[in-house]
């Protein structure tokens, strides 16, 4: 058993190496989880609504409570405006939110503890949104930089601070999400390493706190997915109505 | 067989059930982490990314120094920035 508790956040390939035009394509660990949980989502949303019954079981149920929950979401923080970005909202918080979930199993790996992977669903959402602006209000878009009621001298410091804090938006998305699942993992292993080591007499302690831990990442896992979903709708919301 | 009113007192009986334990403790405490953290992201995140764009404007004009300090300045002011938005976000959510 590995005791290094970092050593559960290695990608290793599985099955032959792929290498197209000298980027390394290859099938890894990663790769495989982000497969599995996609297919649980299809698994679970196809199992949900194949009957359409009037009184519903409970997998169909549960897809329409979160079906709900997303579409309230959108429409409490980005408006009506928001709508057509349904599928994407949603596909990104199931997205997220099983990734974590299936990292929670023993043995499976956590996609959303690497920080490239969360970067670049970021990146993705941060360009999307700065299009979707430039298309909606074209030139006049650049105005949520100079925020109306500043005094002249102060314009050109306001507006790089803005820029500042405009482009540091996909990093702390990004950070969050990555820094939550990869601490609460590390905190679980350690402590799951502290039971093996203190052995059968002074491992109960630390048992009960992996136990309690559990729960929290647990929660910490759908609070995240919920956070990476909202921040979304805020950005979409700034980039639908502009109201500076 | 079944008379309307046990109905209802049975359905305000449960629901007042559900509304004393909506978040437990823990639950709570969790999302508290939740928030501090988010914030403190906020915060982090801009500075690094000040930094970084005073960096890369150093290494293009040359004067090295100077940029990447008055950068880090403008970073902290807009992690700042970001802080109180996402507090005033916060308080309007609650």
């Amino acid at each position: 058993m590995a005791s290094n508790p970092m050593q559960q956040f290695n990608v290793h390939k599985i099955g032959p190496e792929i290498k197209i035009a000298g980027v390394d394509l290859s099938f890894t660990n990663a790769s495989l989880f982000m497969v599995i949980s996609a297919g649980l989502i299809i698994l679970f949303l196809f199992l949900g609504t194949k009957e359409k019954k009037i009184v519903p079981d409970k997998i169909q149920l549960i897809s329409e409570m979160v079906y709900n929950f997303v579409a309230k979401m959108i429409s409490d923080t980005a408006g009506s405006k928001a709508k057509p970005y349904f599928p994407f909202i949603f596909s990104l918080f199931m997205f997220v939110l099983l990734c974590n979930m299936v990292g929670m199993l023993p043995y499976a790996f956590t996609v959303t503890s690497h920080i490239i992977i969360t970067l670049i669903m970021a990146i993705f959402i941060f360009i999307a949104v700065t299009i979707i602006g430039f298309m909606k209000h074209g030139f006049k878009y650049l105005s949520i930089f100079v925020p109306s009621g500043v005094p002249t001298v102060l314009l050109p410091l306001i507006t790089v601070i803005e820029i500042i804090s405009y482009l540091s938006r996909p990093v702390s998305l990004s950070v969050r999400l990555f820094a939550n699942m990869m601490a609460g993992h590390t905190m679980l292993k350690v402590f799951g390493g502290f039971v093996v080591s203190l052995g059968i007499l002074g491992g109960w302690l630390p048992l009960s706190f992996s136990v309690a831990l559990t729960g929290l990442e647990i929660l910490v896992a759908f609070l995240q997915a919920y956070v990476f979903a909202i921040l979304t709708c805020i950005y979409l919301n700034d980039a639908l109505n502009l109201h500076h | 067989m079944t008379n309307p009113d046990d109905f209802k007192t049975r359905l305000r009986i449960a629901k007042s059930k559900v509304k004393k334990d909506v978040l437990s403790e823990s639950e709570k405490r969790g999302s508290f982490m939740g928030t501090a953290f988010k914030l403190g992201t906020e915060l982090v995140a801009a500075v690094g990314v000040g930094t970084i764009i005073g960096f890369i404007l150093d290494s293009w004009f040359g004067t090295k120094p100077w940029l990447i300090i008055i950068f880090f300045f403008l970073g902290a002011a807009a992690g700042m920035l970001n802080v109180i938005r996402a507090a005033n976000r916060m308080q309007k959510e609650d």
